[in-house]
């Protein structure tokens, strides 16, 4: 092996140290069974999970993340997917405007977004309701769903639809027969990262959540009253459900496509 | 209606995007059962030709009908004008029997029948055993087949053909030259063959239909275009030709390559000098250049024997010369 191959080879363990290891402490302190993160470990133990697991506000928090993950991914990969395919077939006057805008919501701090929400939700009369978080939600994963729903329209022969136009397909029957099919990857991949975006967004849906609290939103709570290891074990689960939305998601983006 | 009424009539059609022109006037009639070639270089409006009478562009003047009705107005999903694209857009996500399918799923063909039809498709066009094929596991003459049997399921008066030869190798074109001319005849429906390629068009149609910027140069025989070309531009695309100053003022003649005689000596009156410039191998025989008076650029196609008596040199003099009937007098310019 040559000396820069090894270099390289270090630098990536020590990227992925960095990256890794404070959710790999979480995780290990989280079957640990001393009550406080202190090396030496004690023994191993599933009491944090349990504890934390047999707290019907935890079961709650899950269920109310899981909702609203569910139905803001789908919201966004529907918007997402829309706003690519109108930037794909169509060329308009003011498009690099409607591109720039469809972007925009992941570059505004999170706190604005978080206040705006609060304010506008409340006038709609759904602030503190699962309704608000999953609108909340939508607008901060649309932008992801549209940015791989454009990837995979690129790689799309425009030839393809006119295709089935001439073979006798509506505009509609054209889009469920080839278009969708054709971005079908790109649409479970949006949808899965969405989803892990809603699932792991704090700020926002602290701002909105109200009685209504998802996962993040509880554990910060119970951060605030003390230090427990059952926060380990929650954000253990966490990441782990995240970790393996995101693995989908990209499994399907980089899987070769046969354009 | 009667056999002898054109099955597409194109009366005065435009296409303009914006400011530019595609098509600038079009008159031409498509017959039943013809092979018409559209040829032209890129840009000349053969596409956009071939796209409107798909359905796929809407003419911006003019009217075009099909069986005499107006198709104007008729969406491209409402037409039987199937057309093999030039990247021939098989769906990647559907395999060989689906791809073939789709036309007659659109259609709300029963599913048992499509299946039947679907096969008999594929037997005829060499695909059988290929059925559950993915596309991307088709070598290119496979997919071109797949393409043609898509749209040949529905059993169409027309079918379109937009460069669908392009993207194969040589050996490979000739072959399907072979496919496409065979069908035709067999199915005695219209083909309507877009094409840059003189030997393709030539080859194939019974009638060729030249354009350049956006209008028809000449609509003819094969044998017809390629010995008396209408005017310049015709000459100059077909290729191979020798355009020379006639004999009266602004007059022009063409002189086929392979008329053209080439002699060491001056054999007198009539004769053109020119210099030899190199020489080229071009399958039928060898096309020597040469400088004519003027600048003017002359070639002549030789047998192999030929070059080999006259031993040209670069900048060596000869004398060109032709036969009466071999001259052709062109219209315009």
């Amino acid at each position: 092996m040559r000396p820069s191959d090894i270099a390289f080879r270090l630098y990536l363990v020590a990227l992925f140290t960095f990256v890794f290891l404070p959710i790999l402490t979480s995780m290990v302190f989280s079957l640990n069974s001393d009550r406080f993160p202190t090396v030496p470990l004690g023994e191993f133990t599933t009491h944090w999970y349990k504890t934390a697991f047999s707290r019907p506000e935890v079961w709650t928090a899950f269920g109310n993340s899981l909702i609203v993950a569910v139905c803001a991914a789908a919201l966004s990969t529907a918007l997402g997917f829309v706003t690519a395919y109108t930037d794909f077939r169509y060329g308009f006057r003011f498009k690099p405007a409607y591109l720039a805008l469809a972007l925009l919501p992941p570059t505004i701090p999170l706190v604005i977004m978080g206040l705006a929400m609060l304010a506008w939700l409340g006038r709609l009369g759904i602030s503190g309701t699962l309704s608000g978080i999953v609108v909340a939600h939508t607008v901060m994963g649309a932008p992801f769903a549209m940015a791989i729903c454009r990837l995979r329209l690129s790689q799309m022969d425009p030839a393809l639809e006119a295709a089935a136009w001439n073979l006798g397909a509506s505009q509609w029957r054209a889009m469920r027969a080839v278009v969708i099919p054709f971005c079908l990857p790109a649409l479970i991949s949006a949808y899965c990262l969405t989803a892990a975006v809603s699932f792991d967004e704090f700020i926002v849906a602290w701002f909105v959540s109200g009685l209504n609290k998802t996962v993040p939103v509880m554990i910060l709570e119970i951060l605030q009253g003390n230090v427990d290891p059952q926060i380990n074990a929650i954000g253990t689960v966490v990441f782990l459900t995240s970790m393996a939305l995101v693995i989908v998601a990209q499994l399907l983006i980089l899987r070769k496509t046969n354009a | 209606m009667t056999d002898t009424d054109p099955l597409v009539r194109f009366s005065g059609v435009r296409k303009t995007y914006g400011t530019f022109e595609a098509v600038k006037h079009l008159d031409l009639d498509i017959g039943r059962g013809e092979f018409v070639a559209i040829m032209g270089p890129s840009g000349c409006g053969k596409t956009t030709t071939l796209r409107m009478l798909a359905g796929l562009e809407e003419p911006t003047a003019g009217e075009i009908t099909i069986d005499g009705k107006r198709m104007n107005e008729v969406s491209a999903h409402d037409r039987d004008t199937p057309l093999v694209w030039q990247s021939l857009a098989l769906f990647p996500f559907l395999n060989v029997k689906e791809n073939v399918e789709f036309g007659l799923k659109m259609r709300g063909v029963s599913k048992p029948d499509r299946h039947g039809r679907a096969m008999l498709w594929l037997e005829r066009l060499g695909l059988k055993g290929f059925e559950t094929r993915r596309i991307d596991q088709l070598s290119g003459g496979q997919r071109q087949r797949v393409a043609l049997a898509r749209s040949l399921v529905t059993e169409p008066r027309m079918l379109l053909l937009d460069e669908p030869l392009s993207a194969l190798d040589a050996h490979l074109v000739i072959r399907m030259q072979g496919v496409l001319t065979r069908l035709q005849k067999e199915l005695g429906i219209t083909f309507v063959y877009v094409t840059h390629s003189q030997s393709e068009a030539f080859a194939m149609a019974d009638r060729v239909v030249i354009m350049g910027h956006g209008e028809i140069a000449q609509i003819g025989k094969p044998q017809e275009i390629f010995r008396a070309p209408k005017n310049r531009f015709v000459a100059e695309f077909v290729g191979r030709n020798n355009i020379l100053p006639g004999k009266t003022p602004g007059q022009e003649i063409v002189v086929a390559a392979d008329r053209m005689q080439v002699s060491a000596s001056d054999p007198g009156e009539g004769a053109l000098p020119a210099e030899f410039l190199s020489e080229e191998f071009a399958g039928t025989g060898i096309i020597c250049y040469f400088e004519g008076p003027e600048g003017v650029e002359l070639k002549a196609q030789v047998t192999e024997d030929q070059l080999e008596n006259l031993a040209p040199e670069p900048g060596q003099r000869f004398w060109l010369t032709w036969a009466p009937g071999a001259a052709h007098v062109m219209a315009g310019t």
